[in-house]
């Protein structure tokens, strides 16, 4: 189905009335979702065990936030929002027994893809605030800044891992709060980086490496970000043995991602919000998007689809990945 | 504005060029898609058109996200210390916004106090801060509720205003003016071009709509304390990642570390952040092993511990920790939030 505002706005109707009733139905006791942020042109999570706190749920095309995040830790029963990316994080969760599925109601929401600000900001040559409005019409987003107007299409302004998404509607529901959308489809259109990286030789990606992490402050968005790291204890801050230098420097930064992006691998849904995160613009999803592309390639395994299958890492089959043993 | 002085734009890579010959220039850059201060090419002057602010605060020249305290090697007889090689060249910072340049003097007296840091006192003795004052904020700058505003001059030597053709240049500290004086490139400014700078600096203040009231923001933190619910109702989407602190132009703690092999290395220290939960992990336990309790300190230690010691708010109001959060915590909302003194529990 395609987008329109109209069709927004019912689904964002739905999810207050339904989160309400939670609420007061006792179902749960806390609602997980989106509010407006404080800047423009985007959401801010909302936690919340307050009834009247529901209206101002929003849904809307700067939802970016993955929120399965906050479950593991959260307490008690929680009613959460979910797109379909979103969605496939907290499968794997439950997959992982960190949350159970029984305390979870999950709102779903058939997603068609976010803006991604800063694409927009590159495209009209101004920053955040100073763009006027941002609105979507179906395959059109049309900018305003003054009187000026300018339209793009979805491939111009959807974050990379929306036009690479497979599963824009939850597999994983208690309540489909709109019709189901399908994929942008636009994956190769997406993958400029990665295709990029793929050109190169080792030693220039090495090189390449090396200069994007040079400025990395090791302020661990990325981690933090990460529905899929969720240990207790993170390998970085081992001290006895020490893994890694715990200051901002090269190749511990780079090191630390590798790592990072090695423990996530069957896990990562591929929400890209590591990389929408890093303050330093690390291209981070070129990392996690090939490692997805590996592990579905050698077990042809996508995390998150549903809760019957067993996690990657914890699965074995006799005759899998032959040649990953030599 | 009294004796100000102004270069055309097109004369400013010819004045910075100059510069150059004492002082190592740095200013603001994009080579690597990131704003921040770098070593300056030595042409390009085209950050006039598109830069607000570095991502990087200014800190990170004085206090840089890591640093070597000394150096360790062997010999024969043992272990030998060596501090690492002093650079005598100052350097010289070209387009410091307000914000930026104010923290520096709220650093500046905690590296002076209970001992003199040779490490950060030694680079800023040694270098020029030449501002820029602030025509287009952002909508998360708050600076007009601290104490400061996108012309304040604090911190400066030296400040410049872009007029247009122009940039209007005022000495600000004795080692600024004396810099200006006699400097063939800056010709004296008329008295049009200062009222244009003075039109232009009251168009930016008005920009600036996000206000919150500072006045009594200790004593209300002070009564809000102990009030464990507000504090988890406020930190519940905080995700405890470093970025407002690592990148806030105020924060200045820091951890110490041995890099070290075989016995050889070096002692480093690197900027820590109190939103980790390991920042204050003590062998038998942690007094902030809590997040909320993690928020509390950051907003107290900005808002209350440090007006109690220095007479000063830690916070000079450039959004940074706004704009460049991971969930849009915002710090301004939640100092508006805190109960007025009288409302509060305890």
């Amino acid at each position: 189905m395609s987008y329109s505002a109209a069709k927004n706005s019912q689904m964002q109707k739905k999810l207050r009335q339904e989160a309400k009733a939670l609420l007061e139905q006792g179902k749960v006791d806390c609602i997980i979702g989106y509010e407006p942020g404080s800047l423009k042109h985007a959401t801010t999570p909302l936690i919340t065990k307050d009834k009247a706190a529901t209206e101002r749920l929003v849904i809307n095309p700067f939802i970016v936030n993955n929120l399965s995040n906050f479950l593991p830790y959260t307490k008690g029963r929680i009613g959460i929002v979910a797109k379909g990316c979103d969605s496939r994080s907290i499968v794997s969760l439950i997959q992982d027994n960190k949350v159970k599925r029984e305390d979870l109601f999950i709102l779903g929401v058939p997603c068609s893809g976010l803006i991604d600000v800063s694409k927009v900001e590159a495209l009209v040559g101004k920053y955040r605030d100073e763009i006027d409005d941002i609105s979507r019409q179906g395959d059109i987003i049309t900018v305003k800044v003054g009187a000026a107007k300018k339209e793009f299409s979805l491939s111009q302004v959807m974050f990379d891992n929306c036009l690479a998404c497979e599963l824009p509607t939850p597999a994983e529901y208690d309540v489909l709060l709109g019709e189901p959308t399908s994929p942008i489809g636009a994956a190769a259109e997406s993958a400029g980086k990665l295709d990029e990286l793929k050109a190169m030789t080792a030693a220039q990606r090495w090189a390449f490496w090396q200069n994007e992490f040079r400025r990395c402050t090791r302020c661990y968005a990325c981690r933090n970000v990460c529905p899929a790291c969720y240990c207790k204890r993170c390998f970085v801050d081992e001290t006895e043995p020490q893994w890694l230098a715990p200051m901002p420097q090269e190749p511990d930064n780079l090191m630390f991602q590798i790592i990072r992006n090695l423990h996530v691998s069957g896990r990562c849904t591929d929400c890209g919000e590591c990389e929408r995160t890093c303050p330093v613009n690390i291209p981070l999803r070129a990392l996690t998007r090939d490692m997805y592309d590996i592990v579905d390639e050698l077990f042809e395994f996508k995390s998150g689809m549903d809760t019957k299958t067993q996690p990657l890492l914890t699965a074995y089959e006799v005759d899998e990945a032959e040649d990953l043993v030599k | 504005m009294a004796d100000s002085k102004k270069v055309r734009k097109e004369d400013l890579a010819g004045l910075l060029t100059e510069w150059s010959r004492d002082y190592a220039v740095l200013a603001p850059s994009r080579a690597d898609g990131v704003a921040r201060m770098a070593a300056w090419d030595g042409e390009d002057i085209s950050f006039l058109d598109w830069y607000r602010n570095t991502i990087n605060p200014v800190k990170s020249l004085f206090l840089p996200p890591v640093e070597e305290m000394f150096s360790i090697s062997r010999n024969e007889r043992g272990h030998r210390i060596e501090l690492p090689p002093k650079d005598d060249t100052g350097c010289l910072v070209f387009g410091v916004r307000p914000c930026d340049a104010r923290s520096l003097i709220l650093l500046d007296v905690v590296f002076e106090d209970a001992y003199e840091d040779p490490y950060y006192l030694d680079r800023r003795r040694r270098s020029i801060v030449v501002g820029l004052c602030c025509t287009n904020p952002c909508d998360s700058c708050f600076c007009t509720s601290v104490d400061s505003g996108p012309a304040a001059t604090a911190g400066m030597d030296i400040m410049f205003t872009d007029i247009g053709d122009n940039l209007l240049v005022e000495g600000i500290s004795r080692k600024g003016k004396e810099l200006v004086a006699g400097n063939a490139t800056l010709a004296k400014a008329t008295r049009t071009d200062e009222n244009r700078a003075r039109k232009i600096r009251l168009a930016a203040e008005k920009k600036i709509t996000r206000k919150i009231d500072t006045g009594d923001s200790k004593e209300r933190l002070l009564a809000v304390f102990e009030d464990e619910s507000f504090w988890q109702q406020v930190s519940a989407k905080c995700v405890s990642c470093g970025v407002c602190t690592l990148l806030c132009p105020t924060c200045y703690c820091f951890d110490i570390n041995d890099a070290m092999t075989g016995g050889e290395g070096s002692r480093c220290r690197s900027l820590d952040s109190c939103a980790f939960s390991s920042y204050t992990k003590m062998p038998m336990e942690n007094p902030r092993a809590d997040k909320w309790r993690r928020v509390r300190n950051k907003l107290c230690h900005k808002y209350e511990f440090y007006p109690m010691l220095f007479d000063n708010i830690a916070c000079t109001g450039c959004g940074r920790c706004i704009r460049l959060c991971p969930v849009n915590w915002d710090i301004t909302q939640v100092l508006d939030s805190l109960p007025a003194k009288h409302e509060s529990k305890i």
